[in-house]
């Protein structure tokens, strides 16, 4: 059972609300406004805020500083009347908030109130999502989906290792998903807390435990009581406080940062890091006892370029969420994901799905057609082109063309640059641009 | 449509939301009644609130082409 801030100024709303809440078996208080809501949070703990964008005195936003303070922050769920709100409240807020877009259903407050993101809302595409989150039929897909189904029978901690951007944080949240647990899935990045930071992050803080720890505060592992916590970037945890981390995970027990107490603590713990295992072992970045802690079950993750035939699934899936967000009706044309597929996408599906974007704000929205750059740019790709990859089966002449051409790119048509970028003779290069029939004779 | 327009619009759709919001929940009441979660009476009434809510939507939507229409001829 939860306890649950309702905070809206529609009696009627909060009403029918409170009698739906309360048949889901929680517990339920409301306020009409930002004044209620401090004042009930004065008295009273909750697991779990539903707030109003728009109160008579304020946005509800306004109150996301003072659940910071809290011991225990309770979950947030939007309720706004627009759906771009999401957009920006997302910016200002982090992922890790759930909305409800008005006029509200009962099973989306079911499914906010479980933690669990609603199916409703998410409709508009019919293109599968494994898990609740997972998009792709690739073998590879298929082959992670059935490990995340048998860990999800288990209690065993999971290590997940991938490239950047390959969806390391939507895999944790289908384990969570899928393992239908009933506490929450908490999130948080282990990389993003400097050492003084991270033992409160984790574990709490009592009050007057350091400067600046004005309240009692509880860690990410009290906050995941019965659910899963995801510790991204596992690997850039500072050395030293590793053996904090490991006697939380071999006693089940934590101390907050200044207390005695031992609290009781039992979650799945799900870590992430974008090192290979063998980077791992070499660097030495995570203590030996800690890896066998938490890669009870290690998953490594296929990067993109691994399983291309999804790339078109994911580019529609993305342009579809645009179209609804944003009431467009972009489409691809086959010959506009051949391109998305023969590249390589470094970064992965988060490299994909900003490229998408970036496509749709730069296409003219009265339109169906989608405009795409003639090449994609990423600073982190290793090729930048959207032509196929090196690949068995070409000739040396042809990848050397490629080669020449693409470096010529690079230096805006400067051949002394481009040349000496190769590591050959200017005339070396103007005997190949002649032989390739660029040149006239005179040049 | 000029900006003072758009501005019209955009606060008379945010007020219909509201009635909207009510016949969605009401609704949802009555699914609960029929289903034998919550007495029968509350149907009853959770209807008659959403048959106030249609009027109420469409009362607003009135007052948005009356708004619109003296801000065109001005």
């Amino acid at each position: 059972m939860l306890t649950v801030l309702l905070v809206d100024d529609d009696p009627e709303f909060t009403d029918v609300a409170c009698t739906i809440i309360e048949f889901l078996g929680h517990e339920v208080l409301t306020a009409g406004n930002l004044q209620e809501a401090r004042d009930w949070l004065e008295k009273e703990q909750f697991d779990h805020v539903l707030l109003d964008f728009m109160l008579p005195d304020g946005s509800g936003v306004h109150l996301f500083e003072e659940l910071d303070q809290l011991a225990k922050r309770p979950r947030v769920t939007l309720i706004t009347g627009h759906p771009s709100v999401r957009g920006i409240i997302k910016g200002l807020c982090g992922p890790n908030i759930d909305y409800l877009v008005k006029p509200i259903q009962r099973e989306e407050i079911e499914a906010v109130l479980e933690g669990k993101k609603s199916s409703k809302g998410t409709g508009g595409s019919n293109i599968k999502k494994h898990f609740g989150h997972l998009i792709g039929e690739s073998a590879q897909m298929k082959e992670l989906y059935k490990l995340i189904e048998r860990v999800s029978r288990t209690s065993a901690n999971v290590m997940l290792l991938g490239e950047s951007g390959v969806g390391k944080e939507v895999v944790a949240e289908s384990i969570h998903e899928a393992s239908e647990v009933e506490g929450p899935y908490v999130a948080t990045n282990c990389g993003a807390f400097s050492k003084e930071l991270i033992g409160s992050e984790l574990f709490g803080h009592e009050k007057g435990a350091f400067t600046g720890a004005v309240g009692r505060k509880s860690g990410v592992f009290e906050q995941a009581e019965g659910g899963t916590l995801f510790l991204d970037e596992i690997t850039e945890m500072p050395i030293d406080m590793q053996p904090n981390l490991l006697r939380v995970l071999e006693n089940k027990v934590v101390i907050r940062v200044g207390g005695t107490k031992t609290i009781p603590v039992a979650c799945r713990v799900v870590s992430a890091t974008n090192r290979t295992m063998e980077e791992i072992a070499e660097s030495k970045v995570l203590r030996e006892d800690i890896y066998f802690r938490l890669a009870v079950f290690p998953i490594t993750i296929p990067p993109l370029r691994e399983r291309k035939e999804d790339i078109p699934l994911l580019a529609t899936y993305f342009i579809d969420e645009l179209n609804k967000e944003n009431d467009t009706r972009f489409e691809w044309d086959e010959s506009q994901l051949d391109m998305l597929t023969a590249y390589d996408w470094p970064g992965n599906v988060r490299e994909l799905r900003h490229f998408v974007h970036r496509a749709a704000i730069m296409s003219d929205p009265d339109k169906t057609e989608l405009e795409l750059p003639k090449t994609i740019e990423s600073p982190f790709a290793k090729k930048q082109s959207t032509t196929p990859a090196l690949q068995a089966g070409r000739t040396i002449e042809d990848v050397e063309k490629e080669l020449i051409y693409a470096t010529l790119e690079k230096v805006n048509g400067n051949k002394t640059l481009a040349a000496e970028m190769l590591g050959i003779s200017t005339k070396t290069l103007y005997n190949r641009l002649h032989a390739y029939g660029d040149l006239s004779k005179e040049e | 449509m000029n900006e003072k327009e758009f501005s019209i619009v955009t606060a008379h759709v945010h007020d219909a939301r509201k009635p909207l919001n009510r016949i969605s929940m009401q609704a949802e009441l009555v699914k609960m009644a029929l289903q034998g979660e919550v007495p029968v009476d509350r149907a009853l009434t959770a209807l008659d609130k959403i048959i106030a809510s249609t009027k109420d939507c469409s009362e607003q939507l009135t007052h948005m082409v009356d708004i619109l229409g003296n801000s065109i001829t001005e």
